[in-house]
């Protein structure tokens, strides 16, 4: 394998700042960042954590699966440099990862998936397995490469998810899954509006208030070589 | 402070781009005479004149308003990216993008109705699309829907570009917005109207197109499994949360045109102001909160949720129309102002939005509300500010651009018959609606009563003359943008 290169795409990978750097030590450096990760999606596939984390629905979707598509996200660190750039010629502005992780959550949004998580041991492990790998672990590569309007759709489609399963859940009038109550699955939906919710305020605070490190992508370089502002009203 | 140079060179276009606006424009002017024309079928029929059967007349209906509601989004944008790329930094991409999914979106809503039947108007409003899927199939229903989720995806992604720009420059959207001003402080003179009036749209548009993310998808959770039902006056709140920012967007993102053009047809600058900033910071929270006085009639609402509607309503527009009528007024007296195409119709839209404005806050006021809503006092009010108002501002930067690519005057006999035939035409057509409000007519009805067609068949003279001034500034525009060579021979002097 060829030297590690000054990295051009803002990947955070420590070995592309070092430049020439011993590919045993790469490997380790990698193993070490999968490890942590991969550890803690063992433990959380094992009792206890897995009966505590499935027992109710709430657990399950805000606390388990967040959980595991962190975890996922944290391995993006140990994707090697070569493989991270082969899968970025594939996924320009990160879009190609973030349609990968919408794709892989959404049967993990519908009651029936998580019903049968519990219930079928094949299902529990297609979670423990594609919820990290192809939830987390996409999002963290392209989250780096994803510039302004890509993250915005992001927020945007979270948020309105956040509202409809709410409310869906809200107004369902029966339970959706057999292995948990009415009481359970409404107070999901409220949590889920009020995430939403949340995170409405909080990114509406932040774009009128906030500061931003738009790395220069805003101005025009290339009509503005020295970098200065675009020119006012004349 | 806005150039008082007629044809600025910030404002010239590539070809690339030429060749983008001239889709916008030209789309445009021809959806407007195709939506009017359906409009003048509409009245015709309410006049006994002609026979359409009710089905096909809802069908019309509902293109009608979901057409000239998209077309002037439409359009509109195209208004704002014209004159907000001077001051920061737009990828043309996401401007293709939002006219590439606008194209789309209007295919899956015209095979929805014209193929699928639908015919549950622009508003959607649920259980509508699914409740009468006798009349018309749930597919259908749910490809209308559909339309307007790639509409709104279009019109999301040249916002978060804009976005994305003025954060570029400004910092953020409040410093665009102008607030550290509002209280203290030297006012940066240059600190352009059109950033200001951009952010103010973004702001209340994202928040508008998040709601209609969650009622469209819900709709179609609604059309796939009719056995889900939802709150349907929490959906008609969310549809008009959508659907008030989204046609209100289209006035304030058209009255940039006027901030930008106006000054270099009087030859007077049009400096910023406190008040200026205080009305738009205003109109932005107010528009935000304003659509409660669409549900004044569903006693459900709770009542505090209905004062809050009629006592923004009153507020929501008025600071923004109050500061642009007087500062257009005091800028156009005495400036000795040449009268051609683009400043006579940016008039002609102060009156429009001006006197529009009137019979929107009596629809406001609750125990108007009571009597008047459901009468064509409604459509009499939206037609004007909407014919009348925006129209005029977008056909105003329309003409200003021909005249930067031809040596022509554009004040020709042709225009001078065109402008009073518009004019005549849009008041005949929306006083006859108001008319027909203040004598209690039902709207949105496909057969109407003998007593009734007094009224509609004078609307349909004044729709007739629209259409006919509608066509000839159409083609007037259309051939006046695409027979000359880009900048061609630009005209510079001001006046």
């Amino acid at each position: 394998m060829s030297a590690p290169q000054a990295g051009t795409d803002g990947c955070s990978h420590e070995g592309m700042r070092n430049g020439a750097e011993p590919h045993s030590l790469m490997e380790h450096r990698a193993l070490r960042r999968a490890s942590l990760p991969l550890i803690a999606c063992a433990l959380l596939a094992l009792p206890p954590l897995r009966p505590l984390l499935d027992a109710t629905m709430t657990l399950q979707m805000l606390v388990q699966i967040p959980l595991l598509t962190t975890l996922g996200w944290r391995l993006a660190g140990a994707v090697p440099r070569g493989a991270g750039d082969a899968m970025g010629r594939w996924n320009a502005d990160g879009i190609s990862g973030l349609v990968l992780a919408s794709m892989a959550a959404l049967p993990w949004m519908l009651p029936r998936a998580l019903d049968a998580a519990v219930d079928d041991s094949w299902v529990a492990a297609a979670k423990f397995v594609s919820v990290p790998l192809l939830i987390g672990l996409p999002l963290g590569i392209s989250w780096p490469r994803m510039g302004f309007v890509v993250r915005g759709v992001f927020f945007m489609e979270f948020v309105a998810t956040c509202f409809r399963l709410g409310w869906i859940y809200l107004a369902s009038p029966g339970r959706l899954c057999s292995n948990y109550l009415l009481g359970d699955q409404q107070q999901l939906g409220r949590l889920l509006l009020l995430i939403g919710a949340s995170v409405t305020l909080l990114l509406s605070a932040r774009l009128l208030f906030g500061s931003f490190d738009l790395a220069g992508a805003a101005v025009d370089r290339s009509r503005h070589p020295d970098g200065e502002q675009p020119a006012r009203s004349r | 402070m806005a150039t008082m140079t007629l044809y600025p060179d910030d404002e010239r276009l590539s070809a690339t781009e030429r060749a983008v606006f001239d889709l916008y424009a030209v789309s445009a002017v021809v959806l407007f005479v195709l939506m009017m024309l359906i409009g003048l079928l509409m009245r015709t029929a309410q006049g006994n004149w002609m026979s359409i059967p009710p089905d096909l007349f809802y069908q019309l209906l509902s293109m009608h308003g979901t057409g000239m509601v998209g077309t002037m989004g439409m359009i509109t944008t195209a208004v704002m990216w014209f004159f907000l790329r001077k001051y920061v930094k737009l990828h043309l991409w996401a401007f293709v993008a939002n006219f590439v999914l606008f194209l789309f979106g209007a295919l899956c809503i015209i095979g929805a109705i014209f193929v699928g039947n639908y015919g549950a108007l622009w508003t959607f409003l649920y259980p509508l699309p699914v409740a009468l899927a006798k009349t018309w199939s749930n597919g259908a229903a749910a490809w209308f829907l559909l339309g307007y989720l790639l509409i709104g995806v279009g019109m999301l992604l040249f916002y978060l570009d804009a976005a994305l720009g003025l954060i570029g420059r400004f910092g953020n959207l409040g410093r665009a917005l102008g607030l550290q001003w509002l209280l203290s402080g030297d006012i940066d003179p240059d600190h352009p109207k059109t950033v200001v009036a951009s952010t103010m749209v973004i702001i209340a548009n994202v928040l508008g197109i998040l709601a209609g993310a969650v009622v469209l998808v819900l709709s179609l959770v609604s059309a796939a499994n009719p056995e889900i039902t939802f709150n349907a006056l929490v959906m008609k709140n969310l549809t008009y949360w959508f659907g008030h920012m989204y046609i209100n967007a289209t006035i304030y993102m058209a009255v940039i045109a006027l901030y930008e053009l106006l000054p270099r047809y009087t030859g007077r600058p049009y400096p910023i102001t406190r008040p200026f900033l205080w009305s738009w910071a205003a109109s932005c929270v107010f528009v935000i909160v304003v659509f409660p006085h669409h549900l004044l009639m569903d006693y459900a609402q709770p009542r505090w949720v209905s004062i809050i509607g009629q006592v923004v309503s009153h507020g929501a527009g008025f600071p923004v129309f109050l500061v642009t009528t007087w500062g257009v007024l005091t800028n156009i007296h005495r400036s000795g102002m040449r009268w051609t195409m683009p400043s006579r119709l940016m008039v002609l839209a102060m009156f429009g939005w001006a006197a529009g404005i009137v019979p929107a806050m009596l629809d406001g006021t609750i125990a108007i509300n009571r009597v008047m809503h459901n009468t064509q006092w409604v459509p009499g009010h939206f037609h004007f500010y909407l014919l009348l108002g925006v129209l005029p501002m977008t056909l105003a930067l329309l003409y200003h651009v021909i005249g930067s690519r031809e040596q022509t005057t554009l004040d020709s006999s042709a225009d001078r018959v065109g402008f009073p035939l518009y004019l005549l035409g849009g008041l005949i057509f929306t006083f006859a609606f108001l008319d027909a409000g203040r004598m209690s007519v039902a709207r949105r009805m496909a057969t109407h009563l003998p007593e009734w067609r007094g009224t509609d068949q004078v609307g349909t003279i004044g729709a007739l003359l629209l259409v006919l001034a509608m066509l000839y500034f159409a083609m007037r525009i259309a051939i006046g943008l695409l027979r000359v060579k880009p900048d061609a021979g630009p005209r510079h002097a001001a006046r």
